[in-house]
């Protein structure tokens, strides 16, 4: 079947999702690396076409160096930026790993009150972006900040933590990506076998003997690839430290967008670019090897009936610590909407006086940039649903490897990374698309693609290869089978996907602040403008609707996947 | 309507060969039963057929057509796929309707064929043609599902499900019907029923079915003609009576019934009298060998029990001598392990022989006429 010569519809579409894949993905990802070697800009697309090109193309290849990579060594603004973000991500990963410890184990193994509410509010943090975390904390910890305030009252001085420092890039990753490894964590917690632990309860250990002889080593393998997972997310976040850096501390990512937005560097910037890359592609392939045998997500044969500890003391520190967790982003946005209605806040604990001009503001004067949003986020989401479901099909029904091994390749690459490489493959002729909302919708659907795929994939899985084959038997071609019946099948895995693909675009801050043009700013481009304006109200007011589209979003998802699970 | 030829067919899977050389001739409304254990290779062979599955070489015909080449949506094959293979998302009309749709759909103009799509999607939206709704409604009489119409697969019972496949694929009226293991998901008692359904619509249709069962039972009370096969390859080809009373090899033999196989020397063999040596004893048979070594088969119900007191008179009738080992109650019947020699018979006797159920360690003269007595 799969040998047969004539061009079917599928094959066709085949065809097409490579071309994309290898114009938008591999092609910038590949000039990138040419130009990390040759330091100059390259135009293969213009190479190919154009004999003058190709000829100074070919004449730019001859300078083919590794002296640029010695930059990183000798250059002493790199080497240290590299150190950082390093180190940035190793202190964020392990005090995300112990602060959610006890979290988790709160949530998986113990009836500690309030256990529900604390748990609803881990999602919190999930649906903010880390630009508006960092602008919050500011907001809280800054100079004006009504931390600060109560801290001075307290008889503190000066402030009671720098938010432009490595110190505020920390807290904030910590605050907001802790639920990334919170809720692997809570299922490695569950997985661990309860019977092991009744024997070593029997064998006469006591409870917190158990613990940490027994249930603990046996959720080490998942909490090893949650540091991993951490590792890799806070090595590539852009919106925090763009924020919070402060001018004397480099980071990879400010740094690689400094040489792009401030200088044009291009060899800089892609030396930059392939070192984050291979940084952040070196953790997670770590974290596939040490995932690889195992899968905390389907544990085998009914569900072991959990003796959840109950010990009151224990629940109550537990539910108490937990709250202080899970508190701090809530107030962190509290702050934000309390800015967004104030006249002015200064240096008191509240605002000064309320109003709603901000909001009028944005939608007099601003409106077009939530509609930008909008059409881009439909755009990609649009794009993510057609190319999603086809790539299931052919990766679940046909063992298409290639194009599922394409389609990890966005987890791996930075925003900033692969904006920069967008951005340097598309500024000439003949795709001259930098400046273009296409180049935007294609950058948020190949990054935001592999979350719409899990979604999808899923739902094929479910789908059993006969129900097709029935399909074509009874005289459906393979298209004809796609759209009649393994199509309506998908819709919900499709629908919840897609709606995840609209809130990520909408959140994505790097692509757009790179990408986005002055008539296509998006809310998150417009948000950031503002802030580094200093018109902190409006950034702020534009935070809450952008919040507010999420959640709202968010419920919708919720409500259809859990039909879906039904 | 037409017969099946399937020449010299193999099929290989990465190398390691899944069909080896299957020939088969399957007549014009004829039932045949391809019949043997799991991974023989029954299903890989219906479904090279049905065109899922492209031969590595070896020729396929349908009616006059080669159609190695043509895809399996074009070749006019109905299949029942094991699961049914039902669609969830449909009721069960919009199940059986699907092939009309589909068949409208490539005949029409491009206009219309949203308005199929949409109907197909959901027929609120766009009406059936009556001549589609006819013919639907028809074959869902026919299987006596007329009322389930608008109700979802998922509402039905096995039997209900297992009738709605059956009438998916013979509305489009299929050259030749296919039915993978139909039967396996029913309980005991539905799948007596359904035998019999199955084999009425087949007679009534006179449809060309080829079906793939690993149950001999099904396949020899069901079928025209059975093929057995093992490892990939075609054993023997028959009707249930022929693979009964003249199995091929000693694995029909036992896969066909229940069998007692012994390895005997062959002393002498005529035309129609043998004589093999089986641990010291002379056993005659009416069959004729060439070999040497011999398999002697003999079916546990050619086997008599003798009462002490009778001798039996007539020549050709071998006797043996031997003590019940173990004795099983199976109903109308008995089934004896009797232990001769160093060899165990398996002996079945009526119940009502008048003589109970014999104890172990009685012994027993067992008489098994030589004409029942098979050389392989």
């Amino acid at each position: 079947m799969k040998k047969r010569k004539a061009l079917s519809g599928l094959t066709i579409v085949k065809i097409l999702l490579y071309i994309f894949f290898g114009l938008f993905l591999l092609l910038p990802l590949f000039s990138v690396f040419l130009v990390s070697f040759t330091g100059q800009p390259m135009n293969i697309l213009g190479a190919l076409t154009n004999s003058n090109i190709m000829s100074s193309t070919i004449e730019k290849l001859k300078g083919f160096s590794l002296e640029h990579y010695k930059e990183i060594f000798t250059n002493k603004g790199y080497y240290a930026a590299l150190l950082n973000s390093l180190w940035l991500a190793l202190l964020v990963s392990v005090i995300v790993i112990i602060v959610c410890i006890p979290i988790a184990y709160g949530i998986a193994r113990t009836k500690m009150p309030f256990k529900k509410t604390i748990s609803a509010l881990c999602t919190i943090p999930l649906i903010v972006p880390t630009f508006i975390s960092a602008y919050a904390f500011i907001i809280m910890f800054g100079r004006s900040g009504w931390v600060t305030y109560i801290y001075q009252i307290l008889g503190g001085d000066g402030l009671f933590i720098n938010p432009y420092s490595m110190t505020g890039i920390i807290m904030v990753q910590v605050f907001f990506f802790f639920p990334y490894a919170l809720w692997p964590m809570v299922a490695a917690f569950k997985v661990s076998d309860i019977s092991l632990e009744e024997a070593s309860r029997n064998l006469g250990a006591k409870n917190w003997l158990t613990f940490v002889t027994v249930t603990f080593p046996l959720a080490i393998p998942g909490i090893l690839s949650t540091v991993l997972i951490i590792f890799a997310v806070s090595f590539s976040d852009f919106g925090s430290p763009i924020i919070l850096a402060p001018k004397d501390l480099n980071l990879l990512v400010v740094e690689a967008y400094r040489e792009i937005a401030g200088f044009f560097n291009w060899a800089g910037a892609a030396i930059l670019t392939v070192v984050m890359i291979l940084v952040a592609a070196f953790f997670f392939w770590l974290q596939h090897l040490v995932t690889k045998n195992r899968n905390y997500g389907s544990v085998s044969g009914k569900p072991k009936l959990q003796k959840l500890n109950d010990n009151k003391i224990l629940t109550r520190v537990l539910s108490a610590y937990s709250a202080v967790i899970v508190l701090v982003p809530v107030f962190a946005m509290l702050s934000i909407f309390v800015q967004s209605i104030a006249t002015t806040w200064g240096k008191d604990p509240l605002p000064n006086g309320y109003t709603l001009k901000h909001y009028q503001t944005i939608f007099t004067s601003s409106l077009g940039n939530i509609q930008n949003s909008i059409v881009l986020a439909i755009g990609a989401l649009l794009l993510s649903v057609i190319i999603a479901t086809f790539i299931s099909y052919f990766v679940v029904r046909q063992n298409n490897a290639k194009l599922d091994f394409m389609i990890s390749i966005p987890l791996v690459v930075p925003g900033i990374a692969f904006g920069i490489a967008l951005i340097q493959t598309f500024n000439t002729a003949p795709l001259q698309l930098t400046g273009t909302a296409l180049i935007l919708i294609i950058g948020y659907t190949i990054r935001r693609l592999p979350y719409m795929i899990r979604s999808t994939m899923g739902t094929m899985r479910a789908i059993k290869q006969d129900i097709e084959e029935a399909a074509i038997n009874l005289g459906a071609s393979q298209l004809t089978a796609a759209l009649t019946v393994i199509g309506p099948l998908m819709l919900p895995g499709i629908a919840a996907g897609s709606i995840l693909v609209f809130i990520t675009v909408i959140k994505e801050t790097s692509i757009s602040i790179l990408l986005a043009p002055a008539e296509w700013a998006p809310m998150s481009l417009a948000i950031f403008q503002n802030i580094l304006r200093g018109e902190y109200y409006s950034a702020a007011a534009m935070s809450v609707i952008l919040v507010v589209l999420v959640l709202i979003l968010q419920a919708i998802a919720n409500k259809l996947t859990k039909k879906q699970q039904e | 309507m037409g017969s099946v030829k399937v020449e010299q067919l193999t099929k290989e899977f990465s190398g390691v060969k899944a069909l080896h050389d299957i020939n088969l001739d399957i007549q014009e409304g004829e039932f045949f039963a391809l019949l043997g254990p799991s991974g023989c290779g029954k299903t890989t062979t219906m479904r090279c057929i049905a065109g899922f599955e492209q031969p590595t070489s070896g020729e396929i015909r349908i009616g006059d057509q080669v159609v190695n080449q043509i895809p399996p949506n074009k070749r006019s094959c109905g299949m029942v796929f094991q699961s049914y293979a039902l669609f969830p998302h449909m009721d069960v009309f919009d199940n059986v309707a699907y092939s009309l749709n589909i068949k409208q759909l490539k005949t029409s103009h491009p206009l219309k064929r949203l308005s199929i799509y949409v109907r197909m999607f959901n027929k609120k939206l766009s009406k059936y043609p009556t001549d589609i709704e006819d013919r639907v409604r028809k074959i869902l009489e026919y299987v006596e599902l007329d009322k389930y119409a608008n109700r979802l697969t998922s509402e039905l019972s096995g039997g209900q499900q297992q009738r709605v496949a059956l009438a998916r694929a013979l509305v489009m009226e299929p050259k030749v019907l296919l039915m993978d293991e139909p039967l396996s998901n029913l309980d005991q008692k539905l799948r007596h029923t359904m035998r019999t359904t199955i084999r009425r619509i087949q007679q009534d249709l006179k449809i060309t079915t080829i079906f793939v069962t690993h149950d001999q039972e099904e396949a020899m009370s069901m079928a025209d003609r059975v093929a057995v096969m093992k490892d990939g390859q075609v054993i023997q080809i028959g009707t249930p009576t022929e693979l009964y009373s003249q199995p091929a090899t000693p694995f029909i033999a036992d896969f066909v019934g229940t069998s007692n196989i012994l390895q005997g020397k062959v002393i002498s063999s005529k035309a129609n009298q043998s004589i093999v040596q089986i641990n010291g004893k002379q056993i005659k048979s009416t069959y004729h060998t060439d070999k040497k070594e011999v398999n002697v088969i003999i079916r546990p119900e050619n086997i008599t029990i003798l009462s002490d007191d009778t001798l039996p008179s007539e020549l050709d009738v071998n006797i043996f001598v031997g003590e019940i080992k173990e004795s099983t109650y199976l109903g109308s019947t008995v089934r004896y392990e009797v232990l001769i020699d160093e060899s165990t018979l398996i002996v079945d006797t009526s119940y009502f022989s008048g003589r109970g159920i014999l104890t172990e360690g009685t012994k027993v003269q067992l008489a098994v006429s030589s004409e029942r007595v098979l050389l392989i």
